[in-house]
């Protein structure tokens, strides 16, 4: 048996031990957002438009996550909407960025890698750069508008005649209380799997302003950033949802 | 006097973010304009030729255009300053190595003297401004709408920075040979410093802590048993990017700070969670709290897990793409570019999901009152 299948199958045990039919359905959406994944860089080699395949498959990844993850399905709709939201918002602020710090491609630090590889690929970089931006950010998305609405729905039930004004006061604390622990999960994940290249610039004694100007290293604190960015609008936004369906059900519990 | 005093007092409460972000804009302005700091040549570029665009294609009938540029342009800094200079650029429309350049933006030079002549070829972007700027935007998001949580939260992330980077700097000075000891022995000590800056000082924060560390362990060990029992079979090391010195000890270093955050994240969730929970009804069992401690976790694993899976894996598509186009096959590009942060994506996941009784258990054990958690047993 390969690792991967091992590591795979040790895993769905895990969550399926701890957390039974939700556990399954963890790894479903696990093995699916992989799916997705990879059936998104198919089409970008067949040509199509990298950035349209990403907002697609960010949409279909956004709702599988999410509908498989929350139970309550006011909230799960509430975290939908609010995290398409948010998707959409982070593309209209990434696009120009990227534009902007044309960190597009690989790095001299790559060229090991290129050897004897073609470049001649037909595929705008700047377009995947883009799309793996947008990409990496997806699960954040998905974890805060979920952490939101699920704690803004236990408000309510604990609360049901809680002001719309409270309410939106609620969201914005239960987001203060994940803020900090959800950057750490960020900066982690994103400077853990990048340990290499810092090892390689303090090896290799780059500069400061050789470092604060590479391609690889901009692009990969750029997706930092946008992950971070993406978690912070991820709040208000859901709050803002929620309040919008709470008021809407609260208008037809009056007629 | 008194009254005046408390005036300033709020006022200052309610306007510091924008204060900070009004500042902030001043230094991005002070990036765009910070060329005299480089030792480097710059170019700032002021007009562009096109001079020639030809067809290219190669072996496996990929298609690209080759784009020939003439950029001009003034330096902005040195001894060269206020030159104008021609160079020459050639770039293929795909951009994976190449880079063509617009208007107004500032390359830095590699200068060449030739007869007293100066020529030079581009070695780099300045990227410092749109990094600045960024940063900047996401700071004064994060301050505006969160303001003192929003501080907290930026300062355990600068702060887990610095001691990265001197971590690295460690590292570097023993040439690699203890990484796996820097990097593990950091990863307690980034855990402690981010909750203390979270959570505060307390029982709370030492349960999140011990959850935390074990979690990560309990992870990386599974990973040693299963890598010795299927002999490391599709883990492809050599797929590394960026590799300096030996890689396995290295991608265990990668797996046990990428998964540090998100377990930290998930201890700290459920135990604050059953903290309250004790606060808010004292006679709760040591049972009652493992249950709902368990339901918790169960609810906020699926998408955490989900979350360092997309970080580990879509910054492989640019990588991946390149090999499928280079016409080999969809298995051997996912082996030389997906399944390292696919592993790593899997091993968190254990550990994620393992954080969850662990986390249940040190909280019953420890504020589960005294007699209850024999009866977990029946």
């Amino acid at each position: 048996m390969g690792t991967i299948t091992a590591l795979g199958l040790i895993l769905l045990i895990c969550m399926v031990a701890v957390g039974g039919s939700q556990g399954l359905q963890a790894w479903i959406s696990l093995i699916f957002n992989f799916g997705a994944l990879f059936f998104a860089m198919v089409l970008m080699a067949f040509h199509l438009p990298p950035v349209l395949v990403t907002l697609v498959t960010g949409i279909i990844v956004l709702a599988m996550t999410i509908f498989l993850g929350g139970k309550d399905s006011t909230s799960t709709m509430v975290a939908f909407y609010a995290s398409v939201a948010v998707l959409i918002l982070l593309v209209i602020i990434i696009i120009p960025v990227e534009h902007w710090a044309q960190i597009q491609g690989f790095g001299q630090e790559d060229s090991e890698d290129l050897e004897g590889m073609s470049t001649i690929l037909g595929i705008s970089y700047l377009d995947v750069a883009i799309s793996t931006a947008i990409l990496s950010t997806l699960g954040a998305i998905a974890e805060a508008a979920i952490a939101i609405a699920a704690g803004l729905a236990e408000i309510l039930e604990q609360h049901p005649k809680i002001t719309l004004k409270n309410l939106q006061g609620a969201g914005f604390r239960v987001g203060s209380q994940i803020i900090g622990t959800t950057f750490n999960t960020l900066f982690f994940g994103f400077f853990g799997g990048f340990l290499a290249l810092f090892i390689w610039f303090a090896g290799v004694h780059y500069s400061m302003g050789e470092i604060l100007n590479d391609k690889i290293l901009v692009g990969e604190v750029l997706m930092v950033l946008f992950s971070m960015m993406s978690v912070i609008a991820t709040i208000p936004l859901t709050t803002w949802a929620m309040v919008a369906s709470e008021r809407q059900a609260r208008k037809k519990f009056v007629k | 006097m008194i009254n005046q005093a408390n005036k300033t007092h709020s006022l200052w409460q309610r306007w510091w973010p924008f204060l900070v972000v009004i500042l902030g804009a001043l230094l991005v302005f002070g990036v765009a304009h910070d060329d005299s700091l480089y030792q480097t040549p710059i170019l700032k570029i002021q007009s562009i030729k096109q001079i020639s665009s030809t067809k290219q294609s190669d072996q496996f009938h990929n298609e690209d255009r080759q784009v020939e540029q003439e950029l001009h342009g003034v330096i902005t800094n040195g001894r060269n300053k206020g030159k104008h200079l021609k160079i020459e650029n050639t770039y293929l429309k795909s951009e994976s190595t190449t880079l063509g350049y617009h208007t107004g933006q500032k390359v830095f030079l590699t200068a060449h003297h030739h007869n007293g002549q100066l020529s030079a070829t581009i070695s780099n972007l300045k990227r410092d401004t749109a990094l600045a700027f960024t940063v900047w935007l996401t700071v004064s998001l994060l301050l505006v709408l969160m303001r003192f949580s929003g501080l907290m939260a930026l300062t355990s992330v600068i702060v887990n920075g610095i001691l990265f980077w001197l971590a690295v700097s460690w590292n570097a000075d023993t040439q690699g040979g203890i990484v796996l000891m820097i990097f593990g022995g950091l990863a307690i000590v980034f855990a402690a410093l981010t909750l203390v800056i979270v959570i505060g000082f307390n029982r709370q924060m030492l349960m999140t802590l011990l959850s935390t560390i074990g979690g990560t362990a309990l992870s990386i060990i599974v990973a040693l048993i299963v890598f010795s029992l299927t002999h490391e079979k599709g883990v492809y090391y050599e797929s590394m990017q960026y590799v300096t010195q030996l890689p396995r000890p290295l991608f265990l270093a990668e797996t046990i700070l990428g998964s540090l955050g998100a377990v930290m994240d998930e201890s700290t969730d459920i135990i604050a969670s059953l903290t309250a929970l004790k606060a808010e009804k004292p006679d709760v069992s040591a049972k009652q709290i493992f249950k709902s401690g368990r339901q918790i976790g169960g609810e906020i694993m699926g998408p955490l897990v989900n979350v360092l899976f997309f970080i580990f894996v879509a910054e492989t598509l640019p990588m991946a793409l390149l090999y499928l186009k280079n016409a080999n096959s969809w298995n051997y590009s996912f082996n030389m570019t997906m399944s390292l942060g696919v592993v790593q994506s899997l091993i968190s996941g254990i550990g994620i999901v393992l954080t969850i009784p662990l986390a249940c258990g040190i909280t019953s054990l420890m504020i589960g009152g005294g007699r209850k958690w024999g009866r977990l047993q029946h």
